[in-house]
């Protein structure tokens, strides 16, 4: 390997990239949604979170409640019973105006620092708040008891929900999905930058120069591929503060992005090496840009509402479901192994595949490279 | 087979081979190449000669013979041999939607060469002028001159051209042939290939005809056309008739015994007024050894 070699290969494709209008308008694609999506999110998602608290003793744990919106409204109540009358008993169904009530009771802090056990009661409006939401907060909830009174804290939340989420209530999570499906595009991109870059040194036989220079095949991949990469995570980066996607599970939406940018570029360099035309690999890019895109769609609020429906049997066939799963539940805070293990199996070994598939076209591509 | 040894030879291949599948591209090919020597590898299409540049710079590898090329071993020293070398290929290879200096820069990042290079070889070739357009909106008289300044950008030693002269106009082929003339002259070893025989006559020092793949002459053109031609002398006579003198020409075999004691006769009584040998051209030279046609 060639370091020189291979960043004069990143040099020269970067610049030919942007000089190619037609595939710079294909690599600003998911920037363009990126936008779009966070601007119908943001129409989705403007309305302020309205909450009602009774907390006389001024406690903590309202800030550490309210925290957990983007956009809290709120609103104190002069007595429990306010609270309790504005929402009602648990899985009723009925309109109210606030999407969480909490009733955190005067002597609360002094009760909890000596041990007595105080309750703390919330009211979720189940139009408003998901599931995973309301994990999150009970939680949020016990770590700040475990914060005060370290190791078990003597902290009791009791939890009742009005209009409990429906699989149907399409908007909720719309910006994880939005961020799914935006992370989804970018990955894929790259899938279709590396055969574009390869096939056009063969087809314009480009390729038989950069052999009878200093450098090696491995060098010219391996350029190409760090082309992929910087656009890659360029690409996230805009994606990311665009939409201000840093939401979920850190870690694991950092993993599922990695194994998806590993799956891509496989699959990038396996076309690139068995296709010599950029008409002929138009096909199966074609194949890729549907097997990634569709089975996205039927992940989270939309596939809650197919679930169940024979051709999900189909979707589900598809690898790449699993990646757009795993990021979805990662950016909805998901973190349980258990929940992400069928996912990252599948995309892990599917990734696994394709690296060996491009490994040994690779070593073939090599061998014949000269007298493309 | 002409086969020579020396400090001086910058190519020099020996008995090389080269099979693909059931096709002999290249066949028991012997040659040299002096330092500073224009070679003309000469043949119909399909005979062999891309493959044997191909041999020679170590893009393939024989698959018996030898061969030490700047004084690099083709198959064992190719990173070395790769900065002794340049190649202007068959076809245009060039970046279409980058402009000339930027497909320079290119090569300068590769080779790590300075970029000041870019402009000694620009003007070399008569590009600077048009260094800052696409290549896209390059003749193709263009394009080759900047594949030659893309081939010179590291100074190598030894010139593959294959093909330089193919579908240039008049005047752009002849740019090509003073660029090719003076590289000869400041040095660089050029081997060519070509089916233009007037190409080859007007440029190289020695030419080699090959066919199938086989070397079937070697030598300089000159030699070839005295070997290989019909050996004519057209003698222009002045004779009297009828009370008045004529000119005719007569066409004579130099290596006819006849012929040369007519010619002696007429030397002798005064009937000579000019002599002009009847020299065959490269192209007949080729029909006749290789007995088939160029194209």
């Amino acid at each position: 390997m060639h370091l020189r070699g291979i960043l004069a290969i990143a040099r020269k494709d970067i610049i030919d990239l942007v000089q190619n209008k037609a595939t710079l308008v294909g690599l600003l694609l998911p920037i363009f949604m990126a936008v779009l999506f966070s601007f119908i999110n943001s129409l989705i998602s403007g309305t302020p979170t309205r909450l009602l608290i009774y907390n006389p003793g001024h406690s903590p744990v309202e800030r550490i409640v309210s925290s957990a919106f983007s956009a809290p409204a709120i609103s104190h109540a002069t007595s429990p019973v306010e609270v309790e009358a504005a929402f009602g008993p648990d899985g009723a169904h009925k309109q109210s105006s606030y999407a969480l009530g909490l009733i955190v009771p005067p002597t609360f802090e002094s009760d909890l620092r000596a041990g007595r056990h105080p309750q703390v009661q919330l009211f979720l409006n189940g139009d408003s708040i998901d599931t995973a939401q309301r994990a999150l907060l009970t939680q949020a909830l016990t770590d700040y008891g475990r914060q005060v009174v370290n190791p078990e804290p003597p902290l009791a939340v009791v939890t009742s929900t009005i209009n409990p989420p429906q699989p149907s209530a399409f908007g909720q999570n719309s910006k994880a999905f939005f961020v799914m499906y935006v992370l989804i595009m970018a990955i894929m991109n790259s899938a279709s930058i590396v055969p574009g870059l390869i096939i056009e040194e063969k087809e314009k036989k480009t390729l038989r120069m950069l052999l009878a220079s200093p450098i090696t095949f491995s060098d010219i991949i391996a350029g190409k591929l760090l082309v992929s990469l910087a656009y890659q995570m360029l690409l996230l980066t805009i994606v990311f503060l665009t939409m201000q996607g840093f939401i979920g599970n850190l870690p694991w939406l950092l993993l599922f992005i990695f194994i998806g940018a590993c799956l891509t570029n496989a699959i990038g360099l396996l076309i690139g090496c068995l296709f010599n035309t950029t008409s002929a690999s138009g096909a199966a890019t074609g194949i890729l840009i549907f097997a990634f895109i569709v089975p996205a769609l039927f992940v989270g609020p939309l596939g809650q509402l197919v679930e169940g429906q024979s051709f999900m049997i189909i979707v589900k066939a598809i690898p790449v479901y699993y990646l757009a799963e795993g990021l979805y539940k990662a950016l909805t805070g998901q973190t349980a192994v258990a929940a992400m293990l069928t996912d990252l199996t599948v995309i892990t070994g599917t990734t696994l595949v394709f690296f060996g598939l491009a490994a040994w076209s690779l070593r073939h591509q090599a061998a014949v490279a000269s007298s493309i | 087979m002409e086969h020579q040894t020396g400090p001086e030879l910058m190519i020099e291949a020996h008995q090389l081979r080269r099979t693909f599948g059931q096709r002999q591209a290249v066949a028991d090919l012997s040659l040299s190449v002096r330092r500073g020597e224009i070679f003309g590898l000469l043949g119909p299409n399909g005979a062999g000669k891309t493959t044997t540049i191909r041999l020679l710079s170590g893009q393939i590898i024989p698959d018996s013979g030898w061969a030490r090329v700047a004084g690099c071993d083709v198959v064992h020293e190719p990173l070395r041999l790769k900065q002794q070398i340049g190649i202007v290929f068959e076809e245009q290879n060039l970046y279409e939607r980058l402009t000339a200096r930027m497909n320079l820069r290119f090569t300068c990042w590769l080779y790590g060469l300075p970029e000041k290079r870019i402009d000694e070889v620009l003007t070399l070739v008569d590009l600077r002028d048009r260094a800052r357009e696409p290549v896209g909106k390059f003749s193709q008289g263009l394009k080759q001159r900047l594949l030659i300044a893309r081939a010179l950008l590291h100074k190598p030693a030894v010139l593959f051209l294959d093909e330089p002269g193919r579908g240039l106009d008049p005047i752009s082929a002849h740019t090509v042939r003073q660029v090719i003339r003076r590289l000869s002259e400041e040095g660089t070893t050029i081997l060519l290939t070509t089916h233009l025989m007037e190409e080859a006559d007007q440029l190289c020092q020695r030419v080699a005809f090959i066919v199938n793949g086989r070397l079937v002459a070697n030598d300089t053109p000159r030699h070839l056309k005295l070997q290989h031609g019909k050996r004519l002398l057209q003698v222009t006579l002045e004779e009297q008739q009828d009370h008045a003198r004529r000119l005719c020409d007569i066409t004579l075999k130099l290596d006819d015994v006849s012929d040369q004691q007519r010619l002696a006769r007429w030397l002798s009584e005064g009937k000579v007024r000019a002599l002009h040998t009847q020299e065959a051209s490269l192209e007949e030279v080729f029909f006749h050894v290789a007995g088939v046609p160029l194209s």
